[in-house]
């Protein structure tokens, strides 16, 4: 069972990912509606694992990537984007992140993605 | 009226198969698309969701339905009713991955764009002051219909 941070803009989303990941058995510490937001919770929870979104206001995905990553460089962060580019997806690589699901994604794709992970 | 006349045709194509490529994509309904219209100046939006698009796309993509349309489908991707207070959320990210799905496709035809965060509109919303625009017919079967609105302020390669 994982400490889990879940970082999107949209409520809805943060609600589907808190179920499916309640249902794999992993409990859900905090929620957060931007990189900022994810950032801060991030240095005060210290979860051992976060699902970050990349497109959100104030502080996108990457950058509070970049920032969790400069707290602990050996954070676990999993990206959780509508963008799929192959250019994004390096560039999270690049930055740090163990994996990188697209939206619309499956219970499945999840649970695969934090097994790879953990 | 000047307004979409000279969009190279290649490049309509291009984008509407892409959205519609989006839309399949994220929405698990069979789904009929009418053909393009050219929009004239301004939409009149009553219930939707706009999402910016910028670099080498500059303009929106605008959703616009009936709210029940959104909530059919998110009934049908999620397999629950979506609620009022969520159906807000929803629709903002219904419209959100479309938008992320459509900036993917376009991508692989060389064209780099970034989306922003989704407006979720509701209530009497006049859009304007775009170059050009396309409208896209949509029917989801068993959702119902939305209208699919490329509003665009440049293209790469538009003259
Ligand atoms: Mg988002």
């Amino acid at each position: 069972m994982a400490r889990i941070l879940i970082t999107d803009d949209a409520a809805f989303m943060r609600m589907q990912l808190k179920d499916i990941l309640t249902k794999l058995g992993h409990e859900v510490v905090g929620e957060a509606e931007n990189g900022h937001v994810s950032v801060s919770k991030y240095q005060e929870l210290r979860p051992d694992l976060v699902t970050m979104d990349i497109t959100m206001p104030e502080m996108n995905g990457i950058e509070a990537l970049k920032e969790i990553k400069k707290i602990n460089s050996s954070a676990k962060v999993i990206m959780c984007s509508a963008m799929g580019q192959q250019a994004l997806v390096l560039e999270a690589i690049k930055e740090g992140a163990k994996d990188f699901v697209v939206k619309p994604f499956s219970p499945e794709r999840i649970q695969e993605s934090i097994e790879k992970v953990l | 009226m000047k307004l979409a006349i000279n969009m190279e045709k290649s490049a309509q194509m291009l984008l509407v198969s892409a959205t519609k490529n989006a839309i399949q994509n994220v929405v698990p309904l069979n789904l009929a698309i009418d053909n393009p219209r050219i929009l004239g100046q301004s939409l009149d939006i009553q219930y939707g969701v706009l999402i910016g698009m910028t670099g080498d796309m500059k303009g929106k993509l605008v959703l616009s339905g009936d709210s029940d349309v959104f909530g059919n489908i998110g009934e049908v991707m999620f397999g629950m009713k979506i609620g009022d207070e969520m159906l807000s959320s929803f629709s903002g990210e219904l419209g959100n991955m479309i938008a992320g799905g459509l900036s993917s496709q376009i991508y692989e035809n060389g064209l780099k764009t970034d989306i922003t965060s989704p407006t979720v509109l509701s209530g009497n919303t006049t859009l304007s002051g775009f170059q050009r625009a396309l409208h896209i017919p949509a029917t989801f079967e068993r959702a119902g219909e939305m209208g699919i609105y490329l509003l665009l302020d440049a293209f790469k390669g538009m003259r």
